[in-house]
Parts: C-alpha cells; structure tokens; sequence
C-alpha cells in the first residue's frame, strides 16, 4: 500500500476534522468489536493462569496449566489432526480454487450460472451440509461407496464412521465448501491482470502452459498471499463443520483444537485450561501468519 | 500488575453480589401473599411435565404461581444453565437431567441447601445421591430406569419365543440373531435390534451389573464382555451398525416406532414417547411389550429375584441467590414434585416419577396404549437401579473420554482390548490426576 503524503500544517484542521468523521464512522463497528471481542480475549490471557470453573473465584496458578498440556496426550492428539487437516486442506482448496477461477474466467455460454452455482456451498447452512454429506458417505447404503462399488472397488473405505478416513472425509467437504469463497476472491485477482500482457505472451509464441506460468501466476501474487493467509487461519480454526459432521469421532480421530477447546471450557467447566489451549492456537495461528508475511516480504523484493 | 487484576475481578464480583444481595432484602415472609417463582424446562411444547408440576401445585398452593423458563434441550441444557448461573440470571428453581453436572452445580456454590424438605420422602435409592455431607441439595421428582421394549408382532412375524424375564445378555443376543433370520426369511427388512448410539446402552448396563465395577477406578475391563457382544450383533447384521446409526442420524424412535427394529433397550422415559407419537402418527400401531433388562448372570433373572438396571434420578434444585420471600414457595414446590401426589400425576402422562408405588404403576397402566401382560408390569415396578453417573468430580471427564472410546470401539477400529487401555491411560494421565 502507498503511504500517505504528508499534511501541510493548513490542512491540519481538516486532517482532524476528517479524523473525527473516520472515528465517528468505524465507532458503532469498533465498540462491538471491544465489548464482544477484544475484552474477552484480553481476560482470556488472564483467565488461561488461573484454575477458573466458571463458578466462584480464579486462583493464580502460574503455568500449571501449560505445564499439564506438555503432558496431555488428547491435546497433542488435537494438535496432530488440527495440523493434519491444516495441511491436506489449504493446498487441495487453493488448487481447486484457482482451477475454478481460470474455468469461470473465459466467456462462456452461462458462466454467471456456474459462479454461482460453485459460491454455493459457502452459502449452505452447515448443518445441512453435515447432514447430506454424512448420508453420503453412509458406509453401507451411501451412494459414495455405491459408485466406489460399482467402478471396481472391494473394500470402500468407512469415511466418517471409520477412525481412519473421518479425516479425509471431513478435508474433501471442508475443501468442497470453501473453494467457492476463495474461488470469487481469484476472479477478482485475475480481472486485474492486463489482457496486454496475454496478447504479448502469444504474439511471442508462448504456450497456454507457459502463459499460465509466466503471466496469471505472477500477476496473482498478492491475491495468492492474501488468500494463503486466510485459508491457514481457516483451517487451524477449523471447528463448526467438524463438529457437526463428526463431532470429533469416531473415538478422537477428527478431534481439532478448537473442538478441545470447548469441551474443555463448555462441557467440563475447566476454563482456565481451555483458555491456555486457546492461547497456544491463538500463537500458531499468530506465528504462521507472521512468517508467511515475511515470505512475501523478502520475496517481493 | 499480576495482583491488581485478581484483586480488581474480586472488587467487582463482591460489587456484584451486594448489589444482587440487596434485591432479597429482609422482607416479611407471609405464606398467602401471592408469589411467583420460575421453574427451568426444556421442549416445553412436546414435554408436558413441567405443565404438570406447575398446574398440580397451584392446586394446592393458591397463591404460587410457577412460571416456567424455556432451556435449551439435550446436552446444551446444562450448558446455558451453567452460564446463566454464574451471570446471576438462572430461574429459581432448576432441573438436573443428570447426576453427571451435580457435583459442577454442588461444589460451585449454586444449589440451596434443602434438607428439610426431604423429611417425609423415605429413604428412596434416589435421594441419596444428592446428599453431600449429610445435606440433601436436590430431590429427585423422576426415577427412570433402562428397559428392553420389544415389539411382540415382529417375534411373532420371526416365530421367535418372547422375553419371559429370565434373558441374560447371550439370551439375549441369540434372540436378536434368531428374529434376523426369522424376518428375513419371512421377507421383513426389520433387524433384531437397535442399539441407540449412546454410550449408556453399553457401557450403562455394564457398570450398574458387573460385581466391582467401578468408574472412579480407571479400570475399564468391565465393558469388554458388553462391547464384544455389541461387535458381534453388528458383524451378525442383527442389528445397524453404529456408523449407519451415525451417518444416517437413525433415531431409536423411528426405528422401534415404525417396526424396524424388533427389540430396543431404552430408558422408561420412552412409553411416553411411544403414546404420543402412535396417536400423531409417528409410529405405527402394533403390539409392544417391557421386559427386564437382559442380565449380567443368572443370579437376578426370572421374576422371583429382582434384575438390576442403571438410571440416573432427574432432580429439583434452587438457585442460591432466589428472594429470601419465594424461598419457602420454591421449598414447597420441592417438597410436592418429590412426593406421591405429583408421582401420580406424572405417571398419568407417561412420566416414571422418582417412587414408583402401586397407585403409580396403576396410573400409568391405566393410559390407553400400555400393554397389560404382567411381565411388563413386573419389569417397570420392580428392579434395583444403580446410577450410571457416580458424584465426583471425575465424572464428567471420564464420561466424555469413555464417549469417544464408545466410537471408537464400535467403529472398530482397533480392537476392544487396545481402545479400552488407551481409556484407562487416558483416564489416568488426563482426568484422575487433576
């Protein structure tokens, strides 16, 4: 982003006067934004060094709390599938993203339709989606292993009532929801790339592949950045779609960090753990989001 | 810095609770001035109890009116209760499903002391879990207790004999695979049984049988014997499997209501169900009967001994910071939803209330719809109930790790005997040691 030129001191009236307007103008958003976020995560820091039961007092207990994570193998556990969801989701949806972006990109009979039609699943209530796609993945009379049956499979995998393919089932709805969202943000990318370039690339004889290369990827840079940082906090945040398809299951197979969070907090009233929990996500997400601008930084210039 | 901020939340929370204090005052306590208390429900249009309570106690006591607040139901009760305990907005008098929360409500400070309103209520199974001390901080209004209900017209369909009272748990697993012969060889889709996807339906069962069992001890090895006989019913196709239960949200009561399910254990809270939906239309008519919970051995079958089941009493409590003035209301109210005139009027709704005696068993024999034989008699009215949630502060941690291990294991996944150490490493390492 360009800095701002610096005010000349005749115009520092109407530097403050448009100061008030802005604070004026972000004040209804700003004050919700303290009361419901802000103070409440600065007690969490409070809260994540006490033995809090949502009951009666807080008492100080240090660093027991991070002290009892270092030894809890179901946070571990947690970790491991948060970081195992994390890993298969981001790159699978930005593929699948990008691709419908370059798809929807042309002049097509009825592209407006099929925009649409791959934003919807952002749309759809979750719930729903947990429903329809449990069904789905029924082991024994859904119709994924029906086809998997009829094109030659023996043994269809269990999807979500097997501890080992709850994970690949929740990344394959997990992608299939987001890739619409990140999908619009890439069609707005590509729209700024100037079709001049394109022209250049073919009069010089460059190939559809190489055009790709040289031409759409690096004149996404920055939407690819934006939409890699994202997808990264989405995806170690990752709580409502597996909890309702899954809910954790079976046995702690699909359990994510934030899930142990709030059984933790919600289900068996130990806040004070569930909030160190939260800080140690809170400081992953922090430190990914930090080295991935760094990245960028060095690699921009 | 880090003494300030504990010192201000105390300031604040001591504010708080003067300010809360002063609304109680020390007013005049007259027993006929009218007085409003408020009673936590949930699914108040489709659970008709606390209607019940509340009407059948303005009868008698003219000037109470209890009004009821509407809580969310299933598991997120206990959450909502908690937070609006702990933000001081709770009604006066609430519900515990469960005795899995009592010890949260109970150590946090959030249940009044209700000794004296237990005098006259004998000395049922039921009201003991709620004493800590010596003190009584809850009374029980319902008892129910896990039965098998079975679907007479599919054992006939199957030729397969019916419960006579006298099933252990391989009695009972031979009939399920019996009557999955039988229906499909009488053209029938229905399976034997269903086997919910609680936890309760194995793990319930095996706690409250096995001698020594005991949940606080971190040792498991009591449920292998239960979760093999359940594996085998699955492999057999006697009854879905927990992850078709899952993934298709079966519901126990489709499945025993519209006859896909010739057997199904299940609370005593479901007879009203059943009514209710034969009469909507939500499940089909046909001949149905109660029988005994299949037993641990041989000891307590047939209907001269007396079978052991498990089941949780479902309690009144009040909430410490209610007026000074609507205390001895909400003590009353208490006192009549434990006792034998609200007993009655529960059983004339389905509802097992907390003391199951004759008039009680006769009210709720006497709707229309309930079978008539004696055994189903015999197994509503007569049993020991054990509690499935011991009162700890262990329980709800070894719970929700034993709910995990329930789908982990009926998954199968790896194996009974592997799921079932790695709970008790679990148990030991995550939950005991706190």
């Amino acid at each position: 982003m360009a800095t701002l030129p610096r005010t000349r001191p005749r115009n520092r009236r109407l530097v403050s006067r448009n100061t008030v307007a802005g604070w004026s103008f972000i004040l209804p958003n700003f004050v919700g934004f303290a009361v419901l976020t802000l103070l409440p995560v600065v007690v969490l820091f409070y809260v994540a060094f006490t033995n809090w039961n949502v009951f009666g007092v807080a008492d100080w207990t240090g660093t027991a709390n991070f002290r009892r994570m270092w030894d809890d193998a179901s946070f571990w556990t947690a970790l491991r599938n948060t970081v195992y969801y994390a890993v298969f989701h981001i790159p699978l949806t930005l593929a699948a993203a990008l691709g419908l972006a370059l798809l929807l990109n042309r002049k097509l009979r009825g592209v407006r339709f099929f925009r649409t039609v791959a934003f919807f699943p952002y749309i759809t209530s979750i719930v729903a989606i947990a429903v329809v796609w449990n069904q789905l993945f029924s082991p024994e009379y859904g119709p994924i292993n029906a086809l998997l049956g009829a094109v030659g499979v023996d043994n269809p995998p269990g999807w979500t009532a097997s501890a080992t393919w709850s994970m690949p089932a929740v990344i394959i709805v997990g992608t299939w929801r987001y890739m619409g969202y990140y999908m619009l943000l890439f069609l707005a990318g590509l729209q700024t790339i100037p079709a001049q370039l394109y022209e250049a690339a073919e009069t010089d004889g460059a190939a559809p592949w190489q055009r790709f290369v040289h031409v759409t990827l690096p004149g996404l840079r920055h939407t690819t950045f934006f939409v890699t940082v994202l997808l990264t906090i989405e995806s170690f945040k990752v709580f409502d779609l597996i909890l309702v398809m899954t809910g954790g299951g079976p046995g702690q197979s699909t359990l994510v960090l934030s899930q142990y969070i709030y059984q933790k907090g919600f289900e068996e009233n130990q806040f004070g753990y569930a909030s160190a929990v939260s800080i140690v996500l809170f400081a992953i997400c922090f430190g990914i989001t930090v080295i991935q601008f760094m990245v960028n930084k060095r690699r921009n210039s | 810095m880090k003494r300030a901020i504990p010192a201000v939340i105390s300031a604040a929370t001591a504010l708080t609770l003067v300010l809360a204090g002063c609304g109680g005052g020390d007013e005049p306590v007259d027993p006929n001035a009218p007085v409003t208390i408020t009673l936590a429900g949930w699914s108040l249009s489709s659970t008709p109890e606390f209607k019940t309570l509340a009407d059948g106690f303005k009868a008698t006591h003219p000037n109470v009116t209890v009004e009821l607040k509407e809580y969310a139901p299933g598991n997120d009760y206990d959450t909502q209760m908690i937070t609006d305990l702990a933000a001081g907005t709770a009604p006066d008098v609430y519900v515990m499903k469960n005795l899995k929360n009592f010890y949260t409500y109970q150590s946090g400070g959030q249940l009044l002391d209700v000794s004296d309103t237990t005098s006259g209520l004998g000395s049922g199974p039921a009201l003991a879990p709620y004493q800590v001390d010596g003190k009584a901080y809850a009374v029980p209004y319902r008892q129910d207790s896990w039965v098998l209900f079975y679907n007479k017209d599919l054992f006939a369909k199957a030729k397969v004999t019916p419960p006579d009272g006298s099933w252990t748990w391989d009695d009972y697993t031979d009939a399920a695979k019996r009557l999955h012969t039988g229906l499909k060889g009488a053209g029938s889709n229905a399976t034997g049984a269903y086997q919910h996807t609680f936890q309760s339906t194995v793990q319930g069962f095996a706690l409250a049988q096995t001698p020594n069992a005991d949940l606080l001890s971190g040792d498991f090895g009591y449920l292998k014997p239960y979760y093999e006989r359940s594996l085998d019913l699955q492999a057999a196709g006697a009854q879905p499997t927990f992850g078709t239960a899952k993934t298709n949200k079966l519901t126990y009561q489709a499945q025993f209501g519209k006859q896909q399910s010739a057997m199904l254990l299940m609370g005593t809270w479901y007879v009203a169900t059943l009514l209710n939906q034969r009469k909507s239309g939500d499940a089909d008519t046909f001949q149905w009967g109660i029988a005994p919970a299949p037993q641990f051995d041989k000891s307590t079958t047939g209907t001269s001994a007396t079978p052991v089941t498990f089941g949780d009493p479902t309690g009144l409590g009040i909430n410490p910071k209610i007026s000074k003035s609507k205390t001895a209301a909400a003590k009353a109210f208490l006192k009549y939803a434990a006792g034998p005139d609200a007993g009655k009027a529960l059983a004339g709704i389905g509802i097992t209330p907390a003391q199951v005696s004759d008039a009680v068993t006769a009210s709720l024999f006497g709707l229309d719809g309930v079978p008539q034989d004696d055994l189903s008699k015999f197994a509503y009215a007569k049993h020991t109930i054990k509690p499935e949630n011991p009162v700890s502060k262990h329980t709800a941690g070894l719970q929700n790790l034993l709910n995990e291990t329930h789908s982990a294991i009926l998954s199968d996944s790896k194996g009974v005997d592997a799921e079932l150490s790695k709970a008790q490493a679990r148990a030991k390492n995550e939950v005991l040691n706190q």
